[in-house]
């Protein structure tokens, strides 16, 4: 595997060697002007726990002429995991929950309206006891254990389950080919048409999800997809398992690449994981 | 009297003679050929004898129905198509509205939900919950947990401006207090 993975990239150096005279480290990013040399981000993973190869993306562009521009090497341990599909679950369940209150509210036999008199005498009338008309037994009365206002459903899943949760379903998306790399957000065009017929031609899903290291993207990306609802613009540490689910095709820049790996490196190789692992919330009894 | 009568009564037999001696009269009940053997023929007079057919069934069709209840409106549709009582009713189903599901808060629901993982770590996901009220945020407890938070944190608010809701606040914690604590077992505490 490694020995396969070896022969390619000198393959490709020595194709650059004879093409440009600048020589491409795994680090650096090339601006879009030079077109003519491919990008090649092959990164050695020295750190990486998974047996599997390191796996690879094209490297494209947001331009409609251009259809390939290099290839990029993906982490292993953030998008070649084994999926879990039972943790992914997980994740979407506890995303939909945690932040939920509920606001169904039934009114008791105190609180509901009248009610204080006692209808008809104890004895003597023939009809069953009772004391008020808003008691449970009666319509219109009072609900004994009906649901209360503001009930909420919060909890956190512990981190290592988040952290999988977020590599399961990136591992997904490649695996699917449902992850394309870009370059950078940079559009020739303003046009919502323009995105459209991009995403259309390279059938890119009905819903596409771009993200980008930044909070600030590019001006014209920005206008293209502010009309367009199921094409949306997210920051790096907005995403969540989710929004992958729920757009088609997720579309990263290789800045984002980069950051996402190593932030996700960071926790699982931290020392101190165990301690951000113990949910601060008490559970009661 | 019986002169005048009697003169009368000649005088009518008279023409009366007069009328069946000058024009054969066309007798009921008597057929042509009966009447022309019972009367005498003579050279001179050939009586006429039509005869008649009675339609009694024919005439009584021709009466129509016997009318009964005469005067009564029958207020009943006896023919024709069944009448619709209103028109055009529908059922009462709600009309069917889909839901957006590309609206902004559905199409990015669960943005930085992973901020504390995917960012630099100084953020957590209750700090940006702000869909949720302040108060409830990364909090989960039974309704006497909640309403204790809320009193904790409204009650100098309530006591200026909602004082009877805040009245009703502590009656409530009370009479949770005294059921959880007094008159039902542990357990019920997690449902309560």
């Amino acid at each position: 595997m490694a020995g396969r993975l070896h022969s390619f990239t000198a393959v490709i150096r020595n194709f650059t060697r004879n093409v440009s005279t600048s020589k491409v480290s795994g680090s650096e990013i090339r601006h879009v002007s030079q077109a003519s040399a491919p990008l090649i981000l092959d990164e050695k993973f020295d750190n990486a726990r998974n047996v599997v190869a390191a796996r690879e993306a094209w490297v494209e562009t947001l331009d409609a002429n251009t259809s390939e521009v290099g290839m990029i090497a993906l982490h292993p341990d953030v998008f070649a995991v084994c999926p879990r599909m039972d943790i992914i679950h997980e994740n979407v369940v506890w995303q939909r929950k945690y932040k939920m209150v509920s606001k169904a509210h039934t009114k008791t036999k105190p609180e509901v309206r009248g009610g204080g008199r006692k209808p008809w005498p104890q004895k003597g009338t023939g009809r069953a006891r009772h004391s008020s008309i808003r008691s449970p037994l009666w319509v219109g009365g009072g609900v004994t254990h009906g649901p209360r206002a503001f009930t909420t459903q919060f909890y956190m899943l512990p981190i290592v389950t988040r952290i999988h949760g977020l590599t399961s379903t990136l591992s997904v998306k490649f695996a699917q080919d449902d992850l394309k790399i870009v370059e950078s957000l940079q559009m020739a065009s303003d046009e919502p048409g323009y995105i459209e017929k991009l995403c259309e031609n390279r059938q890119w899903g009905p819903s596409v999800l771009f993200v980008d290291d930044t909070d600030l993207m590019p001006r014209n990306i920005t206008i293209a997809t502010d009309t367009i609802q199921h094409m949306n613009l997210m920051p790096v540490y907005g995403l969540n398992v989710y929004s992958m689910l729920k757009h088609s095709t997720l579309v990263l820049t290789v800045d984002a690449v980069r950051r996402l790996e190593e932030r996700i490196l960071y926790h699982l190789n931290r020392p101190d994981l165990h301690k951000e692992n113990a949910t601060p919330f008490n559970k009661q009894n | 009297m019986t002169t005048v009568a009697g003169s009368l009564m000649r005088s009518l037999g008279a023409v009366a003679q007069g009328m069946v001696q000058a024009t054969p009269v066309a007798l009921r009940g008597v057929s042509q050929g009966l009447a022309a053997r019972a009367t005498p023929t003579s050279a001179t007079w050939t009586p006429q004898v039509t005869s008649v057919r009675h339609r009694y069934h024919a005439d009584k069709l021709n009466r129509g129905p016997l009318m009964k209840n005469y005067g009564f409106e029958d207020r009943l549709h006896t023919k024709g198509l069944m009448p619709h009582v209103v028109h055009g009713k529908r059922l009462p189903i709600p009309v069917y509205r889909p839901k957006n599901g590309w609206a902004e808060k559905r199409a990015l629901f669960g943005q930085n939900d992973y901020i504390d993982i995917l960012g630099d770590g100084s953020l957590k996901p209750t700090d940006v919950s702000y869909s949720v009220p302040y108060w409830l945020r990364g909090f989960k407890g039974n309704e006497y947990q909640m309403l204790l938070r809320k009193r904790k944190f409204f009650h100098a608010e309530m006591g200026k401006y909602q004082p009877t809701k805040l009245t009703e606040l502590n009656k409530r914690i009370r009479k949770l207090y005294v059921h959880l604590n007094q008159k039902t077992k542990d357990y019920y505490w997690r449902k309560a």
